[in-house]
């Protein structure tokens, strides 16, 4: 049985891989023709890439017995899952079809990194070591996954802001940048999802912590990992403030959540392959 | 805040107050520790900090988190924390427990206000039912020939930066609290030996407890299909000649006992082997490929070259080294029960393997304390963003007319909204009627 499961996790990895990239053409070729046929097009694409991707989760959680969250493949498809998630519902909820130019790069890309970078062995459901069979890591990727890819969402937020409000382009009727939103619709969202984001991050933290404290008795080691994530979160606590306190909107902001979201892309990428630490495996 | 500071404690309390020293706090704490991630410590790479630039190694870059001046920087920011939050407590208190209804049209909020007209009687009648249906503490006031009133919804939002604030300055109390007040340490020991807690290896603080850890087992186990399940070790407390408690821990699932926590950390296979001299025999417990052992009163060490056979059929091969000789002097196989005589001095008896559990003791008071500041942490947070404080505020003038507006935390596009529902439910009218606020259906078009 494992077999064919396994042929099945294989055959939507791909699936999933073809869909994110034909919705991400099909969203920017909407932006410029406007044509809603291709707009419901790129969705329906979406959906099905997102089912794909939910296909080679279950089918990997059936074939290891346990929850895909023990590698560095396992973690990239439940990354994307999240982003996907969040994105589907901020494209249902506010009719921002837009926004998938911005945010389907990034799962599209993450996909490419697999393909690229990682050998069958790093791709295969692997015997998981005694420290990571705790219930805390399920809450702790589950809940990184919903924040990393709510962050994702505002990182396009903060794009399309700032294409939106580039000089001369504001009140353009033609265009891509008509297919926008109004700014401070792009504006006031972005703080929203950042809203949803930040504490689910904090839980992350927290969740990762006590964690430590059961595995290694000790709930903070300024491993390289735990330290991008504080600054990712300092960042993110520094927009909050910003905003709040001195009414930084617009431009500014949207420059924090583009920087903010490259921090967690560093937390989850550039620690593992640049630095050294504990989560060697993640 | 005190804007025209004079003497110099003044100067200092209006320099802690200021957010942007919390933020440049902060950002100084996020740049340092990122440098600390780049640059390699010595507590992790002890070798490649040791060939950075000497300047890095003087500054404290290759052992950043635990210099004086990371320290201090983490200091300050608990400082200004602190500050920052008492200087807002009697505001956030009164606004909270003691809201006062505006005295005159400056108090209203200005930048969602609305006038309307009516009749006295039935805008006061309607304005009250409706803030109450909609769950607002509703507080109003006769003055005169006007009635005014504020009403409040979700008011322990105003707490929301208080309590992560001072979650942060817990939290830091609960790390200082196990740095002055814990201990760390490692013990590796065989499965029947007992150590002393005094005798494990510190890396951090002082032991206090007297007592003993007997490690009764200690294996390694694997599951049906071959994968490692885990490695547990079962061990008593001896206090006082006395087995005291008693428990099995594994990793992931450590054991405690008067505040001190056992982890497991690690596993080693080895042999137990006893030692005979002048009729006395003495136990020997040995890790595979270990350090060696030395004979007592000899220049003879006893080394576990490889362990074969399987833990039913153990089997060992030894040797037996001379101080000073590179080469082994005797070498040999040893099945379990098998004796051997080392150079006519001692007979070595093979028993049996042991493992060997490396774990990690610690005693952290100040863990509490950190949960406690990680959740209030939490609850600032939802806090601060889904328990928004609504507040809304008017004053009804005799001739019939209602001034009213509404302030919230910080978003305005939902309050403008909500502010237009309740102005709709108080005229009676549709609010798409009513120039320059934005309802629902508006903002929706506006995304589309």
């Amino acid at each position: 049985m494992n077999q064919g499961l396994q042929g099945l996790e294989i055959s939507m990895f791909y699936l999933t891989l073809v869909a994110y990239f034909l919705s991400m053409v099909l969203y920017w070729v909407w932006l410029g023709v406007k044509s809603n046929i291709l707009g419901k097009f790129a969705t329906a694409l979406t959906i099905i890439g997102f089912a794909g991707n939910t296909v080679v989760l279950v089918a990997r959680t059936v074939i290891a017995q346990r929850l895909p969250l023990s590698n560095g493949y396992e973690f990239i498809l439940t990354f994307c899952w999240g982003i996907l998630a969040v994105y589907l519902f901020a494209e249902f909820r506010y009719k921002l079809r837009a926004l998938g130019s911005f945010v389907m790069p990034i799962p599209f890309l993450l996909l490419v990194f697999i393909v690229m970078k990682m050998g069958p062995d790093e791709r295969v459901a692997q015997a998981i070591p005694p420290a990571l069979k705790s219930q805390w890591l399920t809450f702790h990727v589950v809940t990184a996954m919903l924040s990393y890819g709510a962050f994702a969402i505002s990182f396009g937020l903060g794009l399309m802001y700032l294409l939106k409000t580039r000089q001369g382009v504001t009140n353009q009727k033609d265009g891509l940048i008509s297919r926008f939103p109004a700014a401070e619709i792009l504006d006031d969202l972005a703080y929203k999802v950042i809203g949803f984001a930040l504490p689910l991050l904090t839980l992350v933290i927290i969740t990762g912590a006590i964690w430590a404290d059961y595995a290694w008795g000790t709930y903070w080691s300024w491993d390289p990992k735990e330290t991008w994530s504080l600054i990712t979160w300092i960042i993110y606590t520094g927009y909050v403030h910003a905003r709040l306190m001195y009414g930084w909107k617009g431009k500014r902001a949207a420059w924090m959540a583009v920087l903010g979201f490259v921090a967690v892309i560093f937390t989850f990428f550039g620690v593992n392959y640049l630095l050294p630490g504990l989560h060697s495996y993640a | 805040m005190n804007e025209n500071p004079k003497s110099w404690t003044d100067k200092l309390w209006y320099l802690f107050s200021s957010m942007k020293m919390g933020l440049a706090l902060l950002g100084a704490t996020a740049l340092t520790s990122g440098i600390g991630t780049i640059l390699p410590q010595t507590e992790l790479e002890p070798d490649r900090a040791e060939a950075v630039s000497r300047i890095w190694q003087v500054l404290g870059f290759t052992h950043v988190y635990s210099t004086a001046w990371f320290r201090l920087l983490l200091g300050l920011l608990c400082v200004n924390l602190l500050v920052c939050s008492m200087q807002r407590f009697s505001g956030t208190y009164n606004r909270t427990f003691k809201p006062r209804p505006p005295q005159n049209g400056n108090d209203i909020p200005q930048k969602l206000r609305q006038e309307i007209k009516g009749s006295t009687e039935n805008l006061r009648l309607k304005t009250e039912k409706i803030l109450r249906d909609r769950g607002f503490r509703l507080i109003g006031e006769e003055s005169g020939e006007s009635w005014s009133f504020v009403a409040q919804k979700h008011h322990l939002g105003y707490w929301s930066a208080f309590i992560v604030h001072i979650a942060f300055v817990i939290l830091i109390s609960g790390a200082i609290l196990g740095m002055f007040f814990g201990f760390k340490g490692t013990m590796m020991a065989a499965a029947g030996t007992t150590t002393a807690l005094k005798n494990i290896n510190l890396s951090k603080g002082t032991v206090t407890q007297d007592f003993g850890v007997k490690v009764n087992s200690a294996e390694d186990r694997f599951l049906p299909n071959g994968e490692r399940d885990n490695w547990y070790t079962n061990l008593s407390i001896i206090e006082n000649g006395r087995e005291t408690a008693s428990g099995t821990l594994s990793v992931n699932h450590p054991f405690t006992y008067k505040g001190v926590t056992f982890y497991q950390a690690s596993f080693d296979h080895g042999v137990h082997l006893t030692a005979d001299v002048t009729g006395q025999t003495m136990p020997i417990y040995l890790r595979n490929q270990g350090r060696p052992f030395r004979f007592p009163n000899t220049d003879l060490y006893l080394f576990i070259g490889g362990m074969m056979g399987s833990p039913q059929q153990p089997v060992i091969l030894f040797q037996i080294y001379k101080a000073g000789n590179s080469q082994p002097i005797q070498s040999g196989q040893l099945s379990a029960g098998e004796s051997t005589n080392v150079q006519g001095q001692y007979k070595v008896t093979m028993e049996g393997y042991a493992g060997f559990t490396g774990l990690q003791v610690k005693k952290d008071p100040g863990v509490t304390v950190v949960w406690l500041g990680s959740g209030l942490l939490l609850l600032g947070l939802m806090l601060s963003f889904y328990w928004r404080p609504l507040l809304v505020s008017g004053i009804l003038e005799q001739e019939g007319r209602l001034t009213l507006g509404m302030a919230s935390g910080k978003i305005i596009g939902q309050t403008e909204t909500e502010f237009g529902k309740l102005l709709s439910e108080i005229e009676g009218t549709n609010s798409k009627e009513r120039a320059g606020l934005t309802t629902d259906l508006e903002l929706k078009e506006r995304v589309l």
